[in-house]
């Protein structure tokens, strides 16, 4: 076909964009339907106007028959990569999985920052670059994710029956959770935590005098070692002082419901600042020096290597929890998706 | 929300339950409507003529979805010297068209009911 007519022309070149999107299969059948139906509608209007159309009236009429690439989309089946059937068991999947996929990332970077990172801005740096990391891998796992609920998706019709989506017994839904986002504490529990709290710091105010209230018979065994603190415990207990000066505070502040709603934001402020004080304790390396010339020096360096680790473990595992107290407290405060009809 | 407070977002829901609502009363017209053949635009305006309007491009791919569910059937022939495709309820179509008759005529009376109900009851609800 050669067209020279304008009006023509632009009637093929609407067909061939939508022809451009259709399977070639289906393709020329549908094409030849649509030329059929838009020839007669462009006869019926000029038979109103008593009149060949213009190329601008032509347009209108194919602009009101719809954009060539939707209308080809009409008349292919209708395609999602996963459907209103496995959405719902992909969407769960993923809220359940998330925080594990997480936690392993961190819990793994952290033994691994633990084992290889030595000093205050070395470990600063990797934390850093784990909490980077994680971007890509989320992005890799929500991939992966898609990609087998999108196979599940194609093998539904042909499997779907087997796997009993339908199926479930309502005697094995979980309990009903108390109302409100957590439960009030009495006051004598929270008269007895303040009272508990002072009697720790106490304690922390005896051990540095009474190294038995932390070693117990084996403070003397230690004693003839001919080892000790090292300086970075002073600057710690200083720290640590510091630390339990605040959560005596939020502890005196939950007495008072006024200020009590206000308890869980500062205890993770609380808990952020004890982070920061463990996190600077483990980069510091050494923990325990030696006293005298019968301590072991090389088994001290063992020690502190050790005790190293333990330290940076410990931090891991703070910032675990505070990274899942965080969630819990935000995530009820989140908004919610309207439901769609 | 509050919905009445914006217009737009009253015109969108109201837009999306439309959409809803005549999805599926335009198949019942269209299988209706050809149990007298038809081609593609003669069928649109023979709708459009007893006042339900339906766009090109809705009703076009719905005619061969319904054609390869088996309930229309469909021939190329000449008319007015151009070749176009017809359309005609099958025999499955017609069988399937009385049970959605029978469904449609079912939920109007019901809808029926409920609004006269309704209706009844609201003077003593005040």
């Amino acid at each position: 076909m050669n067209p020279t007519n304008p009006t023509i022309d632009l009637l093929e070149r609407y067909l061939q964009a939508i022809g451009q999107s259709l399977p070639a299969a289906t393709r020329e059948d549908v094409l030849n339907e649509l030329r059929a139906n838009l020839t007669a509608q462009i006869d019926d209007r000029a038979e109103e106007l008593g009149r060949p159309l213009t190329e601008p009236e032509l347009a209108a009429i194919l602009k009101a028959h719809g954009r060539p690439e939707i209308v080809a989309t009409r008349y292919l089946p209708q395609r999602s990569l996963i459907g209103p059937t496995i959405f719902p068991f992909y969407l769960l999947t993923m809220r359940r999985v998330l925080p594990f996929v997480v936690a392993i990332y961190f819990i793994a970077n952290f033994v691994k920052i633990a084992a290889t990172q030595h000093g205050l801005s070395s470990v600063a740096g990797g934390l850093v670059d784990s909490a980077f990391g994680i971007i890509p891998v989320l992005f890799v796992w929500l991939g992966v994710m898609t990609i087998l609920f999108a196979i599940l998706e194609r093998t539904y019709d042909k499997f779907g029956k087997e796997w009993c989506l339908d199926e479930w017994n309502p005697a094995k839904l979980p309990p009903v959770k108390p109302q409100g986002d957590k439960k009030q504490r009495s006051l004598a529990n929270r008269i007895a935590d303040l009272a508990f709290h002072c009697l720790w710091m106490a304690y922390i105010i005896e051990v540095p005098r009474h190294p038995y209230l932390l070693f117990g018979p084996g403070a003397s065994f230690i004693a003839r070692l001919q080892i000790g603190w090292a300086p970075v415990w002073h600057t710690f207990y200083v720290a640590l002082w510091f630390l339990l000066l605040i959560q005596l505070g939020i502890k005196i502040a939950n007495l008072f419901p006024a200020i009590g709603r206000f308890s869980t934001p500062l205890d993770l402020v609380s808990k952020w600042f004890g982070i920061v004080v463990a996190g600077w304790l483990a980069s510091a390396g050494t923990y325990i020096v030696a006293t005298g010339p019968g301590a072991d020096l090389h088994k001290l360096a063992v020690v502190n290597h050790w005790m190293g680790i333990s330290f940076k473990l410990v931090v891991a595992f703070m910032i675990l929890d505070l990274g899942m107290e965080a969630w819990k407290y935000v995530r009820p405060r989140l908004p919610t998706a309207r439901l769609a009809f | 929300m509050d919905i009445t407070s914006n217009p737009s977002s009253e015109s969108q829901i109201f837009d999306s339950l439309r959409l809803e609502l005549r999805r599926g009363c335009l198949i019942v017209a269209v299988l209706a409507q050809l149990r007298v053949e038809h081609y593609g635009y003669t069928l649109r305006k023979a709708l459009a003529d007893q006042g339900l309007a339906i766009e090109e491009s809705t009703l076009y791919p719905l005619l061969r979805r319904l054609e390869t569910q088996g309930l229309l059937t469909s021939q190329w022939r000449e008319e007015d010297k151009r070749n176009k495709r017809f359309y005609k309820l099958s025999s499955e179509g017609e069988l399937i068209l009385t049970q959605l008759l029978a469904e449609w005529n079912s939920i109007n009376d019901s809808v029926n009911n409920i609004l006269q109900n309704s209706v009844l009851q609201t003077p003593s609800q005040r």
